[in-house]
């Protein structure tokens, strides 16, 4: 019947607006559930998440050693060419010359966070740290050399 | 003259003024907002009468009623800021003939009306006796413009509802 | 004991001790007119924070934090930041009517004031036809919108004046309907005398359901005649950037986002007085010691607390529900909201009449 069709349609309507209320109104009432950070004021307690992508980084161990063969893989995959590898031949223990990196440059004004690179690289040398506060008054700061003075491939990296 | 008066003479004074800018306007928007001050001007003088029903009804009917109806219309229909042409001079000269003679007519009227001097008394303008006096059918009764009213209402409701309704079938056919 | 009405009474007796009975009133009008400004400035103050605040609650956020404590003084810059800006007029605007259009905004909300009572015996002029004043000055508000959309000469403000006519015309029918459901109990419509009629109960306890669907309707009404969320197609900023005041900038600007608050002020208000009784306390029936224990709590406290009350629903619609479409707009007033208060009405007719209410 026409009316009854009426009447639960109303009540429906009004049940879905009750519904949707009800949510906001638990938002409202439960303050410590709030996402927003107060960032310069937090800073000490702040802790990114470890899927954010702030830049590049080559991650050194103890010994000053890196996981970089310099095999340019990441330089070709990035899109935007915001890595330059610079190569040399170092002599190993056998007499062999071996490629390997002399100079990793990256420019992060240009890095788009894309992540192409870390996903290219066949020895995870490097990858992406949660760092964000990139700001400097210079922007020839922001082109860095990953590599540290003085290091060189870990032992057993091909 | 007494304060009364004074207010009396000055709210006069804004109607006539505004009615006459709602005449002689050249923009057709602002000679309806001219004609929208002139009827709050007489809203605002049944006030000063203590006549409030009077003054809320003339309010709600005919400055948020008709006014908003009569924007509503030029909206519709004209363009913004555009002039309106300026009348022929044989129209105008009518009008000022068709005004003159009405500005005649009443001020003999009111020259030679024997006003009846109003009771001293207040109007008990109680909300009950506003609406038993509307719907009683006694001497001085409003039941039957009440009733006519209100046939004159479902009329043109039931005018606007011919109009607007769709001629389901007949559109069915043409499309096909 | 401190109350606005003894205040009210002072300020009588000293000023009649002192002037000739003509310039009583004329002192008196100037006190009300200051009191009236100050009362807008310090609501719209008040009611964008707690907006801002209400929104960011609901959305998980903090909100404006940062100017004095807890932020509170943030809506005070936004005003001085306002009445520092240019005030621009385009150039192909009618400019009279232009400027003429945030005042016939603001004199309305204004003059509703006058019969809203604030406290117990505290009110401008409590006249015989309270609330039905209420409702023909609130026809008038329109106007102004409607001014400022056409005297703009923008198609975004044209639209949004027309939107914004449509509905709000079409709403006061429903918004009136269930006002009339509550003068319908109370048999009078002056407004000292709806609220002394609850002085056993409010009226949205006493009239049982008709009274509490009047209510949900008046609510729905009340939010539409606003423009506010989700009935807020005369601004939608996704759509027409900013509706009828588009072009305006600066304090023109201020005053129609301060006459739009002002507005929520008194639907809340006047929905305070009709279902909630004013400034009347909380009251059960014949229990003498638990109303006169409730008549503690002044009575501008009561008033003022049941108005943000509905205030603060009227801002849970606003962050909760989205906007609707223009079609299903006038399909909610004239299919369900009208005949729904209509057959409402009747009911409560029938109640009034056989005493079926407490």
């Amino acid at each position: 019947m026409f009316i009854v069709e009426y009447l639960k349609e109303v009540t429906n309507a009004v049940k879905s607006l009750a519904t949707g209320m009800k949510l906001t109104g638990y938002y409202f009432t439960h303050h410590k559930e709030i996402i927003t950070q107060e960032y310069p004021d937090n800073r000490a307690t702040l802790k990114m998440a470890d899927r954010f992508k702030g830049e590049v980084v080559m991650p050194h161990d103890a010994n000053n050693e890196h996981a970089c063969t310099g095999c340019t893989s990441c330089e070709l995959a990035c899109p935007n060419g915001s890595i330059k590898v610079i190569t040399k031949f170092d002599i190993n223990a056998d007499g062999k010359k071996k490629k390997a990196v002399d100079q990793h440059i990256y420019r992060l004004d240009m890095c788009t966070m894309c992540g192409l690179c870390i996903e290219a690289c066949p020895t995870d040398a490097i990858k992406m740290a949660n760092t964000f506060e990139h700001s400097v008054p210079d922007r020839n700061m922001l082109v860095k050399r990953l590599n540290n003075n003085g290091s060189k491939i870990r032992e057993g990296v091909e | 003259m007494d304060i009364s008066q004074i207010i009396f003479y000055c709210t006069a004074t804004f109607i006539l003024v505004t009615a006459f800018l709602a005449v002689t306007a050249a923009k057709i928007f602002r000679s309806t907002i001219w004609l929208l001050f002139s009827l709050f001007g007489i809203a605002s003088l049944y006030y000063w009468m203590d006549l409030q029903f009077i003054a809320a009804v003339q309010t709600v009917v005919y400055v948020g009623g008709i006014v908003v109806l009569i924007i509503f219309s030029i909206f519709l229909t004209h363009k913004a800021n555009d002039a309106m042409p300026k009348p022929p001079l044989m129209r105008q000269v009518l009008a000022a003939l068709a005004s003159l003679f009405g500005i005649a007519l009443v001020l003999y009227l009111v020259y030679h009306h024997v006003f009846i001097t109003p009771p001293t008394t207040v109007i008990n303008a109680n909300i009950d006796t506003i609406g038993f006096q509307l719907i009683s059918t006694e001497k001085g009764g409003y039941s039957l413009p009440f009733e006519l009213a209100s046939v004159l209402l479902l009329a043109s409701l039931i005018g606007c509802i011919v109009i607007a309704m769709r001629q389901g079938t007949a559109q069915v056919n043409s499309v096909d | 004991m401190i109350s606005f009405e003894n205040i009210v009474k002072w300020i009588q007796a000293f000023l009649s001790a002192h002037l000739p009975h003509i310039w009583v009133l004329a002192v008196e009008a100037v006190i009300i007119i200051i009191a009236a400004i100050a009362l807008f400035a310090i609501l719209g103050l008040v009611l964008v924070i707690m907006e801002r605040r209400v929104a960011a609650f609901m959305q998980i956020r903090f909100g404006p934090n940062r100017v004095g404590p807890w932020g509170l003084l943030q809506s005070t810059a936004d005003t001085i930041k306002l009445i520092m800006k240019e005030s621009i007029v385009p150039d192909n605007s009618d400019k009279f009517l232009f400027n003429l259009a945030p005042f016939m905004v603001m004199i309305p909300a204004m003059l509703i004031l006058a019969p809203i009572n604030f406290a117990k015996h505290f009110f401008i002029w409590d006249l015989n036809i309270g609330i039905l004043f209420v409702s023909s000055i609130s026809s008038i508000s329109v106007i102004g919108i409607l001014m400022g959309g056409w005297a703009s000469s923008n198609k975004y403000s044209l639209h949004g004046a027309m939107r914004s006519g449509a509905q709000i015309v079409s709403y006061e029918l429903s918004g009136g309907l269930s006002i009339l459901t509550i003068i319908v109990l109370c048999g009078s419509l002056k407004v000292s005398d709806i609220i002394t009629a609850q002085e056993t109960g409010w009226w949205i306890f006493r009239g049982h359901i008709p009274a509490i669907i009047a209510f949900v309707i008046y609510m729905i009404a009340v939010t539409a005649e606003t423009n506010r969320a989700p009935f807020d197609l005369a601004e939608a900023e996704s759509e027409l950037t900013a509706g009828f005041h588009t072009e305006y900038s600066g304090m023109r600007f201020a005053l129609f986002f301060l006459a739009e608050y002002i507005n929520i002020f008194i639907v809340c208000a006047v929905g305070a007085t009709l279902f909630f009784g004013g400034w009347m306390p909380f009251h059960i029936g014949t229990w003498h010691a638990f109303n006169h224990i409730m008549d503690f709590i002044p009575s501008s406290i009561w008033f003022f607390g049941k108005t943000f009350f509905l205030i603060f629903l009227i801002m849970w619609f606003r962050w909760t529900f989205p906007r609707l479409r223009i079609d299903q707009l006038l399909n909610l007033e004239w299919k369900y909201l009208m005949p729904i208060s209509m057959v409402n009405l009747l009911v409560m007719t029938v109640c009034a009449i056989y005493h079926l209410h407490f």
